[in-house]
């Protein structure tokens, strides 16, 4: 029945809209016929002519209401009225033409803000993981709660037993991350790669696209050696060779085996802050249930109906059992977190403020416009009396006032979105680069179909909240006040002026409640860029060479090797000293459990640890970390010599306190030589400036008892006058000279380490101050506009108080009052809100509370004294209002 | 007496489907025939006739072609489709249901 209806419908319907002349025409043609008939019909039965036209006409009931009844009856009226309303409203805004600005750049401006923040916070917080059952999967890592130590990778031993033990999963599997050198087929490079269990892929329910996962026996330490390649790495390496299962190449001096290829849209779950996504997959991670070798990380799928706190429990169970075999174990305790969570990191709450300064952005947009519109529909009131009493019905007005906002939001959707995908481009520059990395839309200026649909909805519920506002009170005018009063009336207005004026305070407030967001952030800048990080980061360069490959399993090679690069470096003109070492400042903390020749047999779980750096000789020169006690390395410090240690500030405090640390002892783990501790350098932020000071000891990189990975970063510090920067090609020229096949990666300043931590509030901040800024302009023009309007309005008045004898400055008070009125209502508002909000804030905030009385003080004064400056033109023409002028004005 | 009672909501409709299913014809013949038909109980004004009309077309129960008419005058006119044919039987049963169900309720004896 339907389709049959519609093969008939539609036609019609299209023939209304499109051919409306002639269906009008045929209507016409019908009815004349009609009654001409009629007509004759009556000629007939004896009456005259025109007594017959006349009972035709009767009863017809009048040609053109019966015309337009049937024209109802085509059932496309609303549309041909839209189309009418669409026309009209395009017609009026190009009469007012700054009017039409204002407005839509205010809200491209709101819908593009907000277009870009929900871009990001959809990629980051809101995008489906591509995983089955992802919301049963769970990151696990462990904590020591006692040390107050969290997010540190597991040990096989626990790993096995909680997957055994605890009943809390289906399954759990585990990796570890590793950096891999390729060589065998091109060029020698580096790429960050993982040991995996075999069962990672499937539990994760992910396969490759080519070839095969690892099977278990490829698990053990001395099984085959097979890998599994990112879909880039065979596109780039391996030029996509279909053949490409089954190839060997060298992985760091040992030859895998090709058995597999991820697929292209695999994207990858550690999509997190925390390093690169893989590029290759390794068999052979050898769990074993005796091994306490903290450098893993865990993957669990929850069993059906166990919750994380549940697993959690039932985790904690386990470890308490197994803590009592490994005195290493002792304190820790599993730490779970979803994928989301650990894709987010701690950018939950930064975009979070990012999200509700936007939503406030567009309110103040919104409130604006309806600010704007409603000064015209004010402007327009004798328009829509005219319109009424010519029999327009109010919800007719309502709806071309509604059609009016629309065509507005449109206009601003449009242009907002073209301004999105510049923001886009600039909150890339801005954001940490884990934020870009989870997504890589940003980058592009991507505005993909979500984000338009988001657009769309943030446009309409524009249009509806600040067209309604002026449509209803447009609609509500009593039409024969109106045109009798000529507007004269300032009793008319006087409500819409109140509610104008609620418009402006609360845009003052939400204002308000951004300035005091940006005014923290910037103060928790200033902070951070004040705090002290124990070295001199300004002119020093850093590289990392891996040194890998069979050559560099010798300690004496690698050493022979940094020997060469090193002396040749520090040899270079404008190059003060280099050195290398085994992990910066600021980039983690690697830690290391040791135990001091003094006191050897700590409590379980009370084991002294210190980060654990390896340098060479001018290390502390090259970064500039002062030694407060004892000496530096020298070259005589190697395999042969003493083995010595030099400790920093924070591990003597802790471990030695009231002693000379100078001759004491210690060893790393609890074996190996004892070391005496030599100098005492100063404390160095390890872990940027929320991690504080930790204990930390330096070994000389000759004495490095571990051989396997060893220093690998340079480290050179260019004299006062010269750029770092300058310098990188002839290092990177100098390492090829020694080893033409070793790859020079991560090139950085020591200053763009020391801004990583802090990358997250930059954004934050310098997002928030232009959200704000763009928020006390639109303020500052919407008291602006309520007190121009009320002036125009009050002219009258005006004149008529000069004429009486007031003088101007009594009315420059007036208007003066009126408008700081309203400002400080605002602000009073906006504190407190702001200081309801502000405590939201709390985990981006460095040295700051978030009541802190001079930002709300700043805030407060900026603007107080933005609005008296937007009160003081309005007023200044009013106080020029001639008396007589006035008077005469209607 | 009063005014001829109201058409029942949607009975003009039915009645214009019938006039039709008869022959096609134009608006004016369909006025007439109304009146003929129903004498003067059922007062359609031509002005609600002609709406009636175009809703009906609308609907697509009804389909209007212009054509030359007996006196070499084009006119339209208006013939039933097939959706208007099951329409039309609807309707009637409807009202077959209704009428009798009004005539018996109407017909008991007061006690």
């Amino acid at each position: 029945m339907r389709p049959e209806h519609w093969m008939h419908t539609i036609p019609l319907r299209f023939r209304s809209l499109f051919h409306q002349t002639q269906t009008d025409q045929e209507l016409e043609d019908e009815l004349r016929d009609h009654l001409e008939r009629q007509t004759e019909e009556y000629v007939a039965k004896g009456l005259s002519p025109k007594e017959a036209r006349r009972m035709a006409l009767v009863e017809l009931g009048g040609v053109e209401q019966t015309k337009e009844k049937c024209r109802d009856a085509r059932r496309v009226r609303w549309l041909q009225e839209l189309a009418q309303d669409l026309r009209f409203g395009l017609r009026t805004l190009r009469k007012s033409p700054g009017f039409t600005a204002v407005a839509v750049l205010t809200l491209a401006l709101g819908i593009g803000a907000n277009t870009v923040i929900f871009s990001a916070v959809y990629a980051v917080l809101l995008k489906p993981l591509p995983f089955k059952g992802s919301d049963r999967l769970v990151f696990i890592k462990k904590k020591n709660p006692p040390r107050g130590w969290d997010r540190n990778p597991i040990s096989p031993a626990e790993i096995l037993a909680w997957r055994n033990q605890s009943g809390a999963f289906e399954d759990l599997a585990a990796y570890t991350q590793r950096t891999c050198v390729l060589t065998g087929a091109g060029e020698a490079e580096e790429d960050p790669c993982e040991v995996i269990s075999s069962n990672l892929f499937p539990l994760l329910g992910v396969a490759p696209s080519r070839g095969r996962i690892f099977s278990a026996d490829e698990d053990t330490l001395r099984g085959p050696r097979v890998a599994i390649l990112s879909y880039g790495l065979w596109q780039r390496r391996f030029a996509a060779d279909e053949n490409v299962i089954g190839r060997a190449f060298d992985v760091n001096g040992d030859s895998y085996t090709v058995v597999g290829v991820m697929p292209s849209n695999f994207s990858h779950l550690y999509a997190s802050p925390y390093g690169a996504p893989p590029e290759l997959w390794l068999s052979g991670i050898g769990l074993s249930s005796t091994l306490v070798w903290n450098d893993y990380f865990g993957v669990g799928r929850l069993k059906p109906g166990i919750n994380s706190q549940q697993a959690q429990a039932q985790m904690n169970i386990v470890s308490e059992r197994i803590e009592q075999m490994y005195n290493d174990l002792k304190g820790w305790r599993a730490q779970l977190m979803t994928l989301r969570t650990n894709a987010s990191g701690d950018s939950r709450p930064a975009l979070f403020v990012l999200i509700g300064a936007v939503i406030f952005v567009l309110l103040v947009a919104c409130a604006n416009t309806a600010n704007l519109l409603l000064a015209r529909g004010s402007g327009r009131a004798n328009e829509f009396a005219v319109r009424s009493a010519l029999g327009a019905d109010k919800s007719r007005i309502i709806r071309q006032l509604l059609t009016e906002s629309l065509v507005l939001s449109l206009a601003g959707g449009v242009l907002g979105v073209l301004l999105a995908s510049l923001g886009c481009k600039a909150l890339v520059a801005l954001a940490p680069p884990f934020l870009v990395k989870s997504t890589p839309g940003l980058a592009a200026g991507a505005t993909d179909l979500r984000v338009l649909a988001f657009a769309l909805v943030a446009v309409t519920t524009a249009a509806f909240f600040f067209g309604l506002a002026p449509a209803l009170q447009s609609a509500r005018p009593n039409v024969a006040e109106t045109l009798n009063e000529a507007g004269r009336s300032a009793l008319q207005s006087a409500r819409s002026r109140r509610f104008r004026s609620a418009l402006v305070v609360s845009e003052i407030a939400l204002a308000m409640v951004l300035l005091i967001g940006a005014g923290l952030m910037v103060r928790t800048l200033a902070r951070l860029s004040r705090v002290n990080l124990g070295f001199n980061p300004r002119n020093v360069l850093t590289l990392r060479v891996p040194l890998s490959g069979e050559r560099y399993k010798e300690p004496q090679i690698r050493a022979q090797f940094w020997e060469r690069v090193v002396s040749a470096v520090e040899s270079f003109p404008g190059v003060e000293a280099a050195s290398v070492s085994r992990g910066l400042p600021i980039s983690g903390w690697d830690g290391q459990f040791f135990t001091i020749l003094d006191d050897p047999n700590p409590p379980a779980g009370q084991v002294p640890a210190a980060n654990y750096v390896v340098i060479g000789p001018h290390y502390f020169r090259a970064m500039e970390i002062p030694l407060r006690t004892g000496r530096s390395f020298n070259d005589q410090d190697t395999q042969s010599g003493e083995r010595v240690v030099i400790v920093n500030e924070e591990l003597a405090r802790s471990y030695w306190p009231g002693q000379n640390p100078l001759g004491k002892q210690l060893r790393i783990g609890d074996q190996g030589p004892w070391r005496t501790v030599v100098g005492v350098a100063g404390d160095v932020l390890s872990q940027g400036p929320d991690g504080g000071f930790n204990p930390e000891m330096y070994i000389p990189y000759q004495q490095y008892p571990w051989l396997v990975e060893g220093p690998k970063h340079l480290v050179v510090r260019t004299s006062a006058t010269v750029k770092p920067e300058s310098v990188v090609r002839a290092v990177t020229q100098e390492i090829h000279r020694v080893d033409k096949n070793q790859p020079v990666a991560d090139i950085a300043t020591m200053e763009d380490i020391a801004l990583e931590p802090i990358k997250q509030q930059r954004m934050v901040m310098a997002l928030l101050t232009s959200f704000a800024g763009l928020a006390l302009v639109l303020s500052a023009l919407g008291i602006y506009g309520v007190l121009s309007y009320s002036i125009a309005q009050r002219t009258r008045e005006i004149g008529l108080r000069l004429a009486l004898g007031a003088d101007r400055g009594s009315v420059l008070r007036l208007v003066v009052g009126t408008g700081v009125r309203l400002a400080l209502l605002g602000i009073a508002a906006g504190t407190g809100v702001a200081l309801a909000l502000t405590r939201l804030m709390t985990d981006l905030l460095y040295g700051v509370r978030p009541a802190d009385p001079v930002t709300f003080g700043v805030v407060t004064f900026v603007l107080a004294a933005t609005s008296i400056l937007a009160c003081y033109i309005p007023a200044r023409r009013a106080t020029r209002v001639d008396p007589m002028v006035a008077l005469r004005y209607e | 007496m009063s005014k001829p009672s109201d058409l029942v909501q949607g009975t003009l409709d039915m009645l214009l489907l019938k006039i039709l299913a008869l022959e096609p014809m134009n608006g004016f013949a369909v006025s007439q025939r109304l009146k003929q038909v129903s004498g003067d109980v059922l007062q359609v004004s031509d002005g609600s006739l002609y709406p009636a009309l175009h809703k009906l077309e609308q609907e697509g129960w009804i389909t209007a072609e212009w054509k030359t008419s007996e006196y070499g005058r084009r006119a339209k006119y208006y013939s039933l489709t097939r959706l208007g044919r099951r329409q039309l039987e609807k309707e009637a049963d409807n009202w077959g249901r209704l009428s009798s169900a009004i005539s018996r309720v109407i017909k008991l004896k007061e006690a």
